[in-house]
């Protein structure tokens, strides 16, 4: 049992979009479809960040 | 490659402009004569004057500065690519402003009758048949504006020289109004009117090649598919008692779906979640997540622009 539930409202218009992007093979289900969205959007926030000087760290 | 054909030539006097018709697979040649003139622009499908050329959707599809190898597309429903700017020497065009009328004049400066691109625009589309209401946003040719960092927008000095050109291809047949910007107390074209050289050309096999091809989508709809198709021809507005609306997708409707979370899942989205505009509200960050996500994986045109393919 997974330690946590998220309840996306989405109305039936989304819900076509998610469903067109299935059909494309991205993923096998709605719920797996959200859960591969969560790896690669984390996925290329951190890439970002990674990239992005820090500006923090004194020039040297 | 073979010469270009020369079907027309005129030269648009200050404080003027002309109604031309542009048959699809023509071009017109937009040239100053002496520099530093700006050119407004209105453009209307010849066989259907209520489709018309579309600022909004062209500066959302290309920019504020549509410049060689862009469209000038209609209002939707339409949505078709009209114009293609073959040739443009400068690189400075606007989308931002709008055309320069009399109100502007007389409250801003005191006239009680000045050369103003609106006024202008409406003679010129009078010769076929169309009143000063018809006068849409200008396409503004070799005019050079920006916007500031507290999102004014602004108008500059513009730079260009006798010779200096925008080639604008038609796609369809179109009546297309272009005129010498009326403004020569602001410095659109640099405080002075000078005249245009306007010349209609028959484009090559290899101008014709150049345009990149644009989708065609049902979405584009033409009066065959609206639910009213007659062009109102009285003035005032009355209420139809038979309506009954017909709103797309109506309603709309939510479904509930829960999704699973393994720990390190959570976690991940725990580390992107938007709470600095969606708080605690889960559900709320993850379908902006969702579908941001979709959009940087999926969408490839800027801001639901058609997908063109380039040359």
């Amino acid at each position: 049992m997974a330690e946590n539930v998220i309840k996306l409202q989405l109305n039936q218009q989304q819900l076509e979009l998610l469903d067109r992007t299935i059909a494309r093979g991205v993923a096998s289900d709605r719920a797996a479809l959200v859960r591969l969205a969560i790896r690669e959007y984390a996925a290329a926030r951190q890439a970002e960040v990674t990239a992005k000087p820090n500006d923090l760290e004194p020039k040297r | 490659m073979s010469e270009r054909q020369i079907l027309f030539e005129h030269v648009l006097e200050p404080g003027t402009g002309k109604a031309i018709e542009l048959l699809k697979g023509q071009i017109l040649r937009i040239e100053q004569v002496e520099g530093g003139q700006c050119a407004d622009f209105n453009c209307f499908n010849l066989h259907d004057y209520k489709e018309f050329m579309h600022c909004g959707r062209t500066r959302t599809v290309h920019g504020f500065h549509p410049s060689k190898g862009t469209f000038m597309w209609s209002a939707p429903p339409r949505e078709r690519a009209m114009l293609y700017i073959l040739e443009d020497t400068v690189g400075r065009n606007d989308v931002l402003f709008p055309r320069c009328s009399a109100y502007v004049y007389e409250a801003s400066y005191g006239f009680s009758v000045h050369t103003n691109c609106h006024d202008i625009q409406a003679e010129a589309q009078r010769e076929y048949g169309l009143t000063p209401d018809d006068v849409h946003d200008s396409f503004n040719l070799f005019m050079c504006t920006g916007v500031d960092q507290d999102g004014h927008a602004f108008m500059t000095r513009q730079t260009t020289k006798a010779g200096d050109h925008v080639d604008l291809l038609a796609l369809m047949d179109v009546l297309a109004v272009p005129n010498v910007c009326g403004a020569d107390v602001m410095r659109t074209s640099n405080f002075a009117l000078k005249p245009l050289k306007l010349t209609v050309f028959a484009a090559t096999e290899a101008d014709l090649a150049r345009v990149p091809k644009t989708p065609v989508l049902r979405s584009q709809r033409t009066p065959k598919d609206f639910r009213n198709p007659t062009i109102k021809a009285d003035r005032a507005l009355r209420r139809d008692s038979s309506y009954r609306s017909e709103f797309p997708n109506t309603p709309i409707r939510i479904t509930e779906l829960p999704v699973e979370l393994s720990a390190e899942e959570f976690a991940a989205f725990k580390a992107v979640k938007r709470t600095d505009i969606y708080g605690e509200d889960d559900a709320a960050a993850l379908r902006d997540l969702l579908f941001s996500w979709w959009e940087e994986r999926f969408l490839h045109a800027h801001a639901g622009a058609p997908a063109i393919e380039s040359e």
